[in-house]
């Protein structure tokens, strides 16, 4: 479970996060949609750990992200904005890496990329090494790597931007099958359409505030508008963000 | 924590193995010195071989035939110049060219200076060994005559020779060895920083231009271990390299004509293994200062030139030991890069040297190792490093 209080950040003279609260539940997609440079990778970041918040709390699992980073670690799988991989390395070996930094080795570590590799189809690809890889390959073994641990909560930053449709409908599959597990989802996106498709709970986020937060029904019917489309223009003023 | 460090490390060593660019600079970046050292020491002693006679052509032979007696007495070769043999002379085929006039004779039995001519080409260093030991005879020549000519006289032959200088050499043949061979230490000091410097920047400025960082920041590790790992794995580099380059001067220093040269060095295993120990805690060094001047840089690109920069530090103490040579201080080991190039050529020299300057520039290198890589985990938590600046 994440929980996020009033977060504010600034660099320099540029407010990136202004005032930021929400919760993502257990078992439950929280989407956050907004504009390119509303704050949500700001946000995403101060989640798990690399930057600090200015003001304002974010709580993983009920740990303060800015007092026990390792800890809070431990329990976020994360799919950062740079999801750079490294050439000469395997896509197994990628996910390796990943898991012995989490403490995993030996039988368990293979047996939980075994699930991976069929979780993600990456058969094909497991030892081959990802210079050459496709977008979706490469997404594939991000994704892989984010996982490897097994964590509870789970955070994706634009997670199908650049994606074929197939790619696409995979990490949509995957996403379905993390809530089933009753994981805590929270992906951002600048899309829509995604978030409709996806999320049970829909934050919204426009010039580092969030401006609306609820299921996709509540936002209809808040917004007095039909379309989740319409709902979406009226809270932040603009039509930036649909697909055309 | 132990484990997380093996995992870092040897990942980053598998990363790099499979680099073609970090194994093909170590390996082939250790052998352009010795293979340069052994060109030039080839060349050198093929010019000054001592043990071949000095062949002299000489135009006139018959003018002077006591001179040529006492030339023969010498064990030179003395031929019949060709017609040519000034055009020869310039073309390099032949070293020198001695001519007796016809009056030769005649001003010798009269007492007067008899001229004798040397052709030569004074700007050709092939020619100067052999020119020097025809000038060397020619005036001992003309010092035994003389000194009998004047007892003949009843003249003791020392008025005619108020001073008489007498050179003395201090230079041992192993010091004399050692400001030829003061090349060594700069090689092995530049093979620090050559050995890990493409690791350095890979693991650093790379991993973020690859946008690796952030997920690899993203693991429950504390940023030291990563740090640490790192910089192992750039150290291992930096040491095979120094390590190469040494064994590689050594199998050179023995096939080299080195006793050619009249030159007696020191540089078997032992002292190349005395040069290894002395050279490698500067790799300790030299992988942490690159990977912090990396972690600073925007990109690979700005990386290498930045490092390229570094480069330059060691050779400026190097050049200077090279050109010429300072009587070392106990502070100076405690220097990172000049108390190495002190140590191998000190080593070199064939001189005693205790633990202490092995102590000091140990404690010297890791000190400052140290808090490189404190800094760069001091940096690595910083947003605008990791994140990028603008």
């Amino acid at each position: 479970m994440i929980e996020v209080t009033n977060l504010h950040k600034r660099f320099g003279a540029v407010t990136a996060v202004e005032d930021v609260s929400f919760r993502a539940e257990d078992g439950v997609v929280t989407g956050l949609l907004g504009p390119n440079g509303a704050g949500k990778t700001t946000t995403l970041r101060m989640l798990y750990t690399l930057i600090r918040p200015d003001r304002g709390s974010a709580k993983v699992d009920g740990l303060e992200v800015a007092d026990q980073p390792l800890e809070v670690r431990r329990s976020i799988g994360v799919l950062p904005d740079a999801r750079g991989l490294y050439p000469r390395l395997t896509a197994r070996e990628h996910i390796e890496y990943a898991g012995s930094l989490h403490g995993l080795s030996g039988a368990t570590l293979d047996k939980r990329i075994g699930e991976l590799v069929e979780l993600l189809d990456m058969k094909e690809i497991e030892h081959r090494r990802t210079e050459g890889f496709s977008q979706g390959e490469r997404m594939k073994v991000a994704l892989a790597r984010a996982l490897v641990h097994g964590p509870r909560n789970v955070l994706l930053d634009e997670p199908t931007n650049g994606l074929d449709v197939m790619s696409t409908r995979a990490v949509r599959t995957l996403i379905r099958r993390l809530k089933e597990q009753g994981h805590c989802v929270v992906f951002s996106s600048h899309v829509m359409q995604e978030v409709a498709a996806l999320c049970d709970r829909i934050v919204v986020v426009a010039k580092g505030r969030v401006v609306a937060d609820g299921t996709p029904d509540e936002l209809r019917t808040r917004t007095g508008k039909d379309s989740l489309e319409e709902a979406f223009v009226t809270v932040i003023g603009s039509d930036q963000g649909l697909m055309q | 924590m132990k484990t997380l460090l093996t995992a870092v490390f040897r990942k980053e060593m598998r990363d790099h193995l499979r680099d073609r660019r970090s194994v093909s600079s170590v390996l082939g970046g250790s052998l352009m010195g010795p293979i340069l050292f052994a060109v030039m020491f080839t060349v050198l002693a093929s010019w000054n071989r001592q043990d071949k006679p000095l062949e002299l052509p000489v135009v006139g032979r018959a003018h002077a035939p006591s001179l040529m007696a006492f030339l023969e007495r010498y064990g030179v070769q003395l031929s019949d110049a060709p017609a040519d043999y000034e055009s020869r002379i310039q073309a390099g085929t032949l070293d020198a060219v001695l001519i007796i006039p016809e009056d030769y004779g005649k001003d010798f039995s009269a007492g007067r200076s008899a001229k004798v001519q040397l052709v030569m080409d004074n700007s050709r260093n092939k020619a100067r060994f052999t020119i020097r030991r025809a000038q060397s005879l020619l005036s001992q020549y003309a010092g035994v005559l003389g000194t009998q000519r004047l007892m003949a006289r009843g003249v003791a032959p020392e008025l005619a020779s108020p001073v008489r200088v007498e050179e003395v050499d201090l230079a041992t043949p192993e010091r004399l060895a050692a400001s030829i061979l003061n090349m060594i230490p700069l090689f092995l000091v530049i093979s620090c920083f050559m050995g890990g410097l493409n690791v350095a920047i890979d693991t650093m400025a790379g991993e973020r231009e690859r946008g690796s960082l952030e997920p690899l920041l993203l693991n429950p590790v504390q940023r030291g271990t990563l740090v640490v790992g790192k910089w192992l794995a750039t150290t291992v580099f930096s040491c095979t390299m120094v390590v190469v380059v040494a064994v590689a001067f050594v199998l050179v220093a023995k096939r080299v004509p080195l006793q050619d040269l009249g030159v007696k060095v020191s540089l078997d295993a032992v002292a190349a293994a005395g040069m290894v120990g002395a050279v490698l805690p500067l790799s300790l060094l030299a992988s942490a200062m690159q990977m912090l001047v990396a972690t600073f840089a925007r990109s690979f690109k700005e990386a290498q030139t930045y490092l390229q920069l570094l480069m330059m530090l060691p050779m400026i103490p190097g050049m200077m030991l090279a050109l010429s040579p300072i009587e070392s201080q106990t502070w100076m080991f405690m220097v990172p890069v000049l108390g190495q190039e002190l140590l191998v050529s000190e080593l070199m020299r064939g001189e005693p040297l205790g633990m202490l300057p092995f102590v000091l520039s140990t404690v010297g290198c890791v000190a400052l190792a140290a808090a490189c890589l404190a800094a760069i985990s001091r940096l690595l938590s910083d947003e605008k490093i990791v994140f990028g600046r603008s």
